[in-house]
């Protein structure tokens, strides 16, 4: 791409002789459709994300509201109501900032108490918010971010900042990325149990976007965390896990468009590795329908299936607790399947304003544990999130 | 569905805008932003306007770089690439060949050879230094033009711009360079005539287009005769002299810019044309000297 501009200039070709030019290099001998190939770099010529190699010319603001709620048989447990906020403005032509804020306020009891329970409730609230620069180097092919986020709650303080580099083939239908984030949690819980704890963690990120036709893309990222501090949930009962944590996640995505139906298949897998024991497998598949009036439905699915973690100890709690090593009975570390359904379905209204609709429910089961049988004596979750985005660009 | 249509005048000449859609007010909104978009491109880059960035750069030919912003450098590179694949005849400074060749005219007067040489001597875009950033034009006098290439670009974006606003069934017409944003409400492609080379208001021939560009460079839109014989606007910028080989050469391509630019390519290239046109994987036609007409190899 353009890092070879620099080298165009000043090309020598000898004096001219007018009219008495040497015959051209046969033209003919020129690469198959390579002007469709570099007409493709022009900017606004196709409706195509995957030449997105300079910075958005379009600013975005976005409000949205999510709403949560899970529950067990026989009984609600939590609540969530979320407005959020996002803006991507463009500063200039080379420069982009995004940020976003979300409040959260929870009700009822908690995940945190999830099986092994005081029935206490909880109201609690969560403000967070995040900041990103990317700047963009088009003529040398690639784009630097610099990010920031903080998140607040009573007895909870995470603070991070994040930098990620990527870089664009010449012909631009390739980028990688790498990313490096570290994070400093502050842990002070309500009930005195963890007291001025605290949890540093780094993460680090290598990608890979290869567009594969003009209609399809290939997305693949390996991510390493590697943290240690307090990691036990400090409103549970006898609940005490390693000091560190490392975590492998391998995560590939392939987005293949339809120019017939005018659609768009998502498919997606993730192999994740847990320090703690467990590894878990997700797929992930969804289909964008456009229709006419502006109208878009996309129908998704998405299986996860997971080992218990090597501390976690099935009920009735606090069975197989012994002094000194850790433990915990939170049934997100046992071995279980899940099943998320949902549907999205937008719509594009005037002045650029667009709309979203997104419901999805989801369920875990032991029984639906992949390859083995999964932990005795839980039951099932199930939880619905229901969410509106609201969107003008600019 | 409803119909909507829109004709306006820019870049000097008429366009059309038909689009198909079932909501009228998204029809009108997403044509009216096209149209500014043409409007920009024109503002942006007529050698008729003094503010404009070709005046800009011309203006300092022979100086100081220009600084360039992306979507201009994007340009420059697409024509650095048209006059590489064209082994140096697409030329994006020979526009200069219009001092000597006055073809409005009358009565018309041939340039003289020297006249045609020293302004010869004003083209040649592997002298331009350019970069992402600037660009240069080492001699006083010479000049760029983005007329080959921005009606075509502009068509492209028109397209890009209704499709981003979901609109499905259109076709965008600017000044004969023609780009479907889909095919007709029902389905069906657009039928699009390719204009007689010597009949203005007869079709010597029609494509079927659904999607994609076509785009016709011919020797009617500007000429003028001498002693029977013609002389028109297409130049070759080695020699300062207009092709004769072909009346007429429509392209087929998924873009505009791409028909457009193979088109005038073909023309400059006279006798090779075909073997380019088939080697950059275009539906091509035509009309040669004589008036017959030609296709692919292959093609009946």
């Amino acid at each position: 791409m353009a890092a070879t501009d620099g080298q165009r200039k000043r090309r020598q070709r000898g004096p001219r002789v007018p009219g008495a030019a040497s015959r051209p290099r046969r033209a003919d001998a020129a690469p198959a459709g390579a002007l469709l190939a570099a007409a493709l770099a022009l900017p606004g010529v196709m409706p195509s994300a995957a030449h997105a190699q300079s910075a958005p010319d379009k600013g975005i603001v976005e409000l949205q509201y999510l709403n949560y709620r899970d529950w067990q048989p026989g009984r609600d447990r939590m609540q969530v109501h979320a407005p959020a906020f996002y803006a991507l403005v463009p500063l200039n032509d080379t420069t982009v900032i995004e940020g976003g804020m979300v409040y959260d306020h929870m009700s009822g009891a908690s995940p945190l108490y999830f099986n092994v329970l005081s029935g206490a409730t909880i109201g609690d609230y969560r403000t967070a918010g995040d900041l990103k620069v990317t700047k963009y180097y088009p003529e040398l092919g690639y784009a630097v971010s610099l990010g920031g986020f903080v998140s607040s709650e009573q007895d909870f303080l995470s603070r991070g900042g994040s930098v990620t580099v990527q870089v664009y083939s010449e012909d631009r239908n390739r980028s990688w990325s790498l990313g490096f984030s570290g994070t400093n949690d502050r842990i002070d819980s309500s009930n005195g149990v963890a007291v001025d704890q605290s949890r540093n963690s780094l993460e680090f990120l290598v990608g890979v976007t290869q567009a594969l036709s003009a209609n399809s893309i290939v997305q693949s990222n390996l991510t390493y965390y590697t943290g240690h501090g307090y990691y036990s949930d400090p409103y549970k009962t006898l609940d005490t896990r390693p000091t560190a944590r490392q975590i492998w996640a391998w995560l590939t995505r392939l987005n293949q468009y339809f120019p017939g139906p005018d659609a768009t298949l998502k498919l997606g897998y993730r192999f994740l590795s847990d320090s703690f024991g467990s590894t878990s497998n997700m797929f992930e598949v969804a289909w964008v329908q456009a229709l006419p009036w502006g109208f878009t439905v996309t129908p998704g699915l998405r299986y996860a299936t997971q080992s218990a973690a090597d501390f976690y100890m099935n009920p009735p709690f606090p069975k197989g607790y012994k002094e000194g090593q850790d433990y915990s009975a939170d049934t997100r570390l046992a071995a279980w399947g899940a099943i998320t359904a949902g549907v999205i379905v937008g719509k594009t209204l005037w002045d650029d304003w667009a709309i979203a609709l997104r419901a999805d429910y989801y369920r875990q089961d032991p029984d639906w544990r992949l390859g083995g049988s999964g932990s005795p004596g839980i039951k099932t979750f199930s939880a619905r999130w229901l969410q509106v985005d609201l969107t003008k660009s600019f | 569905m409803k119909q909507f249509r829109q004709t306006f005048r820019a870049m000097g000449t008429e366009h059309e805008i038909e689009l198909a859609a079932p909501d009228m007010e998204v029809a009108r909104r997403a044509a009216a932003a096209a149209i500014a978009d043409v409007r920009r491109i024109e503002a942006k880059y007529s050698r008729y306007r003094d503010d404009s960035v070709t005046a800009r750069i011309n203006a300092a030919a022979g100086g100081t770089p220009v600084a360039v912003d992306t979507e201009t450098a994007a340009l420059l590179r697409y024509a650095d690439q048209c006059h590489a694949l064209s082994g140096g005849l697409f030329d994006i400074t020979s526009g200069v060949l219009r001092r000597v060749w006055d073809f409005k005219r009358d009565p018309p007067v041939l340039p003289a050879a020297d006249e045609i040489a020293a302004t010869v001597a004003l083209v040649g875009w592997a002298d331009v230094e350019w970069s992402a950033k600037s660009v240069r034009l080492p001699r006083a006098g010479m000049e760029i033009d983005f007329g080959g290439i921005g009606k075509e670009y502009a068509a492209d974006r028109v397209a890009t711009i209704c499709l981003e606003r979901g609109l499905r069934h259109g076709l965008v017409n600017l000044g004969g360079d023609v780009r479907a944003i889909g095919p007709q409400a029902d389905g069906s492609p657009w039928r699009v005539g390719i204009r007689h080379p010597r009949r203005e208001q007869a079709a010597v021939a029609g494509f079927d287009l659904a999607t994609g560009a076509l785009a016709t460079s011919g020797d009617y839109e500007r000429y003028f005769e001498v002693a029977g014989r013609r002389y028109c606007h297409i130049l070759n910028p080695r020699t300062g002299m207009p092709v004769t080989h072909w009346q007429s050469i429509s392209v087929v391509s998924p873009l505009c810019v791409v028909a457009g630019s193979c088109a005038t390519i073909a023309m400059l290239l006279e006798a090779d044309a075909p073997a380019f046109l088939d080697t950059q994987g275009v539906q091509w036609l035509g009309v040669a000297a004589d008036g017959t007409l030609r296709g692919p190899a292959g093609d009946a």
